[in-house]
């Protein structure tokens, strides 16, 4: 489609239309990123206690336990337990993670990338803000309830989630939060999918975008598909809970008709394998940009790169009965979701291949973007093989619902997506904010999460394959687990070295933006060719005073023919030849 | 404060592109309500069953009637432009008049002794109405959106803007279309 | 730091000594990171593939990790100034990463895939006949315990000689038990860790599960779906018996079952026609 030129604007004047009920995309972006970062500590410190309950049941948590919990004298009650784990589960994937990497990166890259002005419905991408952040009130409001939050684990399976299992409100509150969630999704994903599909700059084909581009607008299509779904569902589960319906209540509890709790699952995993892709698609489209980037050397296979992607995220479309085997679905359906899922091993060994292609004979600068891109390709080889294990039936009788499955999907969705997450706010800090973050420190923060968290998932996986199952206040009363007290008290440790690490980057982050006497940085920091290194850091209100017009790829580093001392190429120049 | 006052050109992409991608979210909402409706009607011993099995025919029927009927004038409305006023008018009191025979159709439900707690299948009778309805009320909310410019602005009201109204409310239409199908004919 | 919470310091940590004291202190790193002993005639298929593909696995993770740290020494900056101009997009890029895709797929996955098809077939979902000797059991979970029913002398469930135990399943050795399972409130999940399988039950659904054991002993069942918050204290026994003392056993219970029994009490009679779907 035809490339089509935003006008541009007056820059607003007041703190209010500047900062809050901003249309711009990089301070929706920021938003984002604020909000994200505000949940990614409450959800890290949900973590801590579960990890604190694990190791030490009955022991009060240190220093705020007693301010948290004072009926219990500082010690995590059961149902808190049972609180802990579900908000943990929700705040991490829909809050933290879904802010920073698609509400964040993708407000504030895509147009940046691509060589827009703006997204291309201002209103519509505001509107997604205010009703994420509608929802995290709604989230947060539900905490402070007389039965407390929801309860029921972030899936929510019913009928655990009706009425029958949680009588309080959190599970109503939490059902309509990640409705409102899912609407602000909806609207973001139909903002940058008709963002990328019609204002592209002139010359940049879809094989000329970079591929963090690609992994954001194949997440908002999987979003723009399937958060609809969950939607269904969760108005469905509300019905239930509030008018009476009786989708998903059966068996003896049920008063009166005859539900299926299993239609919910089937329900929430149409939608709940794709949000996997949907998280860490954008991850994978930043570190194959970093790796190229830093590796002074053009993306190996950026077509088979991007055609990878692709081909996961419709395969990951019809791979979710993998979460159900032990429903005992019909052994049809049961060994084609087997066969389908694994079928996503060839692109993904695929796209591996070419990570590694990429660094092979380049000239590697370990900056910290560098850094935490590697991470991401060792943390998500790891994730990416142990899913093997879950994927196969008969070894999914024994695992599933075990630590090694916990282990297994923070892997690929904690760690990689954590550790994507850093790599992508440490590279465009400048652009964002205008500043470098401190280098020195960002190696520190990477070396101590690095170490610590494959630790804790490490730690997790050899739990489960010893038969520790899930979601256990005290797992200690199976005389069975008893010889695990030592893993859980390292994985603990681990946790808790983790979340201190986290301070670094905090300091660092803070320290960059409001600290006094830092430099500013430059236009191109990282000597990189993508579009947004052209304009000013921070990036100027409107972008690009010009609208670029793109003649070659986004990784075209080391190209021999280059005269003048650099070793890339901006977009906007000739591909050099001889 | 800023207002996006985009080209001609850029307005004719960006709706009929986004129009067209959030009509696929809203279709894969009632397509997952659908295929709930499809496994338990796989399930279930016969059907109709028992508990719908005196469902009431007249108002959906005259439901489908009036729906139709709306997406007929709204069709005239796009293509009639001296008459355009009119259509809306006409469009706006059908889509009105779908809402009331609704809550009539509710009432009937309770009165024949159908409750939403009665089972699966009234469940379903009752979440699907509702959710329609519930769009229903969105699509009311634009044609009165559209409303506001006929009368005020009528020549800000582009082919782009009739289009996009339209495809929303046809869409509507589909959906009713569907759900009167499963829900009360077959 | 107020005196209380120095106080409750020394208790957290000699609550956490004693706690580490209860675990066998002598056990090695592997005796506590193995799976729990396997008591069942089909374990060792699981035990197989684990094996299987933790090896090729292990394999294609050294392959990434060479790459990933070999090619973070050899070609660093300060090492290997100037990179190769190569978009990886020639005849023989291509066809060394489809051919690293296809491998790994051959490797792992297709092995896997069959193998497990297989097992699930020949074994897990091979159900035994219901005339066949085996040992009958009805389950029914609730929040937060597991009911077991054995049919009794007459071979019925659900009339007055049903043995009906409480978070204990009894069973002889060297015998196949075929379980069918329901919920009464939300979903639970049978899980044997010794026997290394698990079924979910669900309200209004039944499941069957079936196990043959080949030690007797007493072992542990454990719930492995969330239901709920005292999830964690849904735990129930299982004893295996040697086949003598599991007669004797049925002996007892049925005569105490049929003396004791209310068959008046609806409430007891959760049990169902064997094999109802």
């Amino acid at each position: 489609m035809a490339f089509v030129e935003q006008h541009i604007h007056d820059e607003p004047k007041t703190f209010w239309s500047k900062y809050i009920f901003s249309f711009d995309h990089k301070v929706i972006g920021k938003q984002f990123l604020w909000s994200g970062i505000f949940w990614l500590l409450v959800g890290g410190l949900l973590a801590l206690l579960i990890r604190w309950t694990l190791a030490y049941p009955g022991v009060p948590f240190p220093v705020i336990g007693n301010l948290l919990f004072p009926n219990s004298g500082g010690v995590v009650p059961p149902d808190t337990y049972a609180m802990l784990f579900s908000m943990h589960g929700t705040i991490m994937i829909f809050f933290a993670i879904t802010a920073i990497l698609i509400g964040a990166f993708g407000n504030f890259c895509i147009p940046l990338l691509i060589g827009a002005r703006d997204m291309i419905f201002p209103t519509l991408n505001m509107l997604s803000f205010w009703f994420g952040f509608g929802a995290s009130v709604l989230m947060i409001v539900s905490f402070f309830l007389p039965l407390g939050a929801a309860a029921g684990g972030w899936t929510s399976y019913p009928t655990l989630s009706t009425n029958l299992g949680q009588p309080g409100a959190g599970q109503t509150l939490w059902l309509i939060s990640l409705f409102l969630f899912g609407v602000s999704s909806t609207m973001g994903a139909v903002n940058y999918i008709t963002t990328v599909i019609t204002l592209r700059a002139p010359g940049m084909d879809y094989f000329k975008m970079p591929l963090t581009v690609w992994g954001l607008f194949l997440t908002s299509i999987l979003n723009a598909i399937f958060v609809p779904v969950l939607g269904a569902g969760l108005l469905l589960l509300t019905f239930d809970r509030v008018f009476g319906t009786t989708f998903f209540l059966a068996g003896a509890a049920a008063t009166s008709g005859k539900g299926d709790p299993i239609l919910f699952q089937h329900v929430f995993w149409i939608f709940g394998h794709p949000e996997v892709y949907i998280l860490i698609l954008p991850a994978w489209g930043i570190v194959s940009d970093l790796l190229s980037f830093f590796a002074r050397k053009p993306a190996f296979g950026y077509k088979m790169t991007a055609l990878s992607l692709s081909t996961i995220t419709i395969l990951s479309t019809v791979v979710y009965g993998h979460h159900m085997y032990t429903t005992q679905m019909s052994p049809l359906l049961t060994q084609s979701f087997m066969t389908l899922t694994m079928l996503i091993s060839i692109p993904s060994a695929i796209f591996f291949a070419n990570w590694l292609g990429t660094l092979w004979k380049g000239s590697i600068r370990f900056t910290s973007p560098m850094l935490f891109s590697l991470g991401v390709v060792f943390v998500f080889g790891l994730g990416g093989l142990t899913g093997l294990y879950l994927a196969s039936t008969s070894i999914d009788l024994y695992l599933h619902d075990t630590y090694f499955v916990v282990g297994h999907f923070h892997y690929t969705m904690a760690a990689s997506v954590l550790l994507g997450g850093f790599a992508g706010i440490y590279f465009w800090m400048p652009k964002m904010f205008g500043r470098m973050m401190d280098e020195r420190l960002a190696k520190i923060h990477f070396w101590t999460t690095m170490i610590p968290l494959n630790g804790i998932f490490t730690g997790m996986m050899i739990m489960g394959y010893a038969g520790m199952h899930r979601r256990l206040y005290n797992p200690f009363i199976y005389e069975f687990m008893q010889r695990l007290i030592p893993i859980n008290t390292f994985v603990t440790l681990c946790a808790i070295a983790m979340g201190l690490a986290q301070i670094i980057f905090l300091y660092n982050f803070f320290k960059t933006i409001f600290g006094k006497n830092i430099p500013q940085a430059s236009a191109n920091p990282w000597d990189v060719g993508t579009l947004e290194w052209q304009i000013a850091s921070p990036a100027p209100y409107y972008n690009f005073k010009e609208v670029p017009v793109v003649k070659c790829g986004p990784h075209e580093f080391g190209n021999p023919n280059l005269k003048d001392g650099r070793d890339f190429q901006y977009q906007t120049e000739e591909l050099v030849k001889p | 404060m800023m207002t996006n006052n985009p080209g001609k050109e850029l307005q004719n992409l960006r709706n009929s592109v986004g129009m067209t991608v959030a009509l696929i979210s809203f279709g894969m909402m009632f397509a997952t309500l659908f295929l709930g409706y499809f496994l338990v009607r796989s399930n279930a011993p016969t059907w109709p069953p028992v508990e719908i099995s005196n469902l009431p025919m007249l108002l959906p029927f005259l439901s489908t009637l009036v729906m139709g009927l709306s997406s007929f004038t709204y069709f005239k409305l796009e293509k009639d432009a001296s008459h355009r006023k009119h259509f809306w008018f006409a469009t706006m009191a059908l889509g009105i008049s779908f809402l009331v025979l609704q809550w009539n159709l509710w009432g009937a439900l309770k009165a024949s002794g159908i409750l939403v707690s009665n089972g699966n299948v009234p469940s379903m009778v009752y979440a699907f109405t509702w959710l329609h309805a519930a769009h229903i009320v969105m699509g009311l909310m634009l044609l009165m959106w559209l409303g506001h410019y006929l009368f005020r602005k009528p020549e800000a009201v582009t082919a782009l803007t009739l289009l996009n109204v339209g495809k929303f409310w046809h869409f509507l239409g589909a959906v009713w279309l569907l759900m009167y199908l499963m829900l009360f004919v077959l | 730091m107020d005196i209380s919470f120095s106080e409750r310091l020394i208790g957290m940590i000699a609550e956490g000594s004693s706690l580490l004291a209860k675990a066998n202190d002598t056990m090695s790193f592997w005796e506590r990171i193995s799976p729990p002993e396997d008591i069942s005639t089909s374990g060792h298929l699981i035990h197989w593939l684990f094996a299987y593909t933790t090896y090729v696995n292990l394999f294609w993770f050294a392959i990434l990790c060479a790459g990933l740290f070999g090619f973070s020494f050899l070609y660093a900056s300060r090492r290997h100034k100037k990179a190769l101009y190569t978009h990886g997009n020639e005849k023989k890029h291509l066809m060394i990463t489809a051919f690293i895709g296809l491998a790994v797929f051959l490797s792992v996955d297709m092995v896997i895939t069959k193998v497990s098809s297989r097992d699930m077939k020949e074994v897990f979902w091979n159900f035994p006949e219901d005339n066949a000797d085996i040992i009958k059991v009805e389950v029914l979970a609730q929040q937060w315990a597991w009911n077991f029913r054995h049919a009794g002398k007459d071979g019925e469930f659900n009339t007055g000689d049903d043995v009906v135990e409480l978070n204990n399943l009894v069973v002889p050795v060297g015998k196949k038990v075929m379980i069918q399972m329901t919920s009464k409130d939300v979903i639970h999940s049978l899980y044997i860790p010794n026997i290394y399988i698990k079924a979910d039950a669900i309200p209004g659904r039944f499941a069957k599960l079936w196990f043959d054991t080949t030690k007797t002993g007493n072992f542990e069942i454990a719930c492995a779906e969330m239901c709920g918050n005292h999830h964690y204290l849904m735990k129930a026994k299982l004893t295996v018996l040697s086949q003598e003392n599991y007669d004797r056993w049925v002996n007892e219970s049925q005569a105490n079952a049929i003396a004791t029994n209310d068959t008046e009490n609806m409430d007891l009679r959760w049990g169902w026609k064997w094999g109802s779907k």
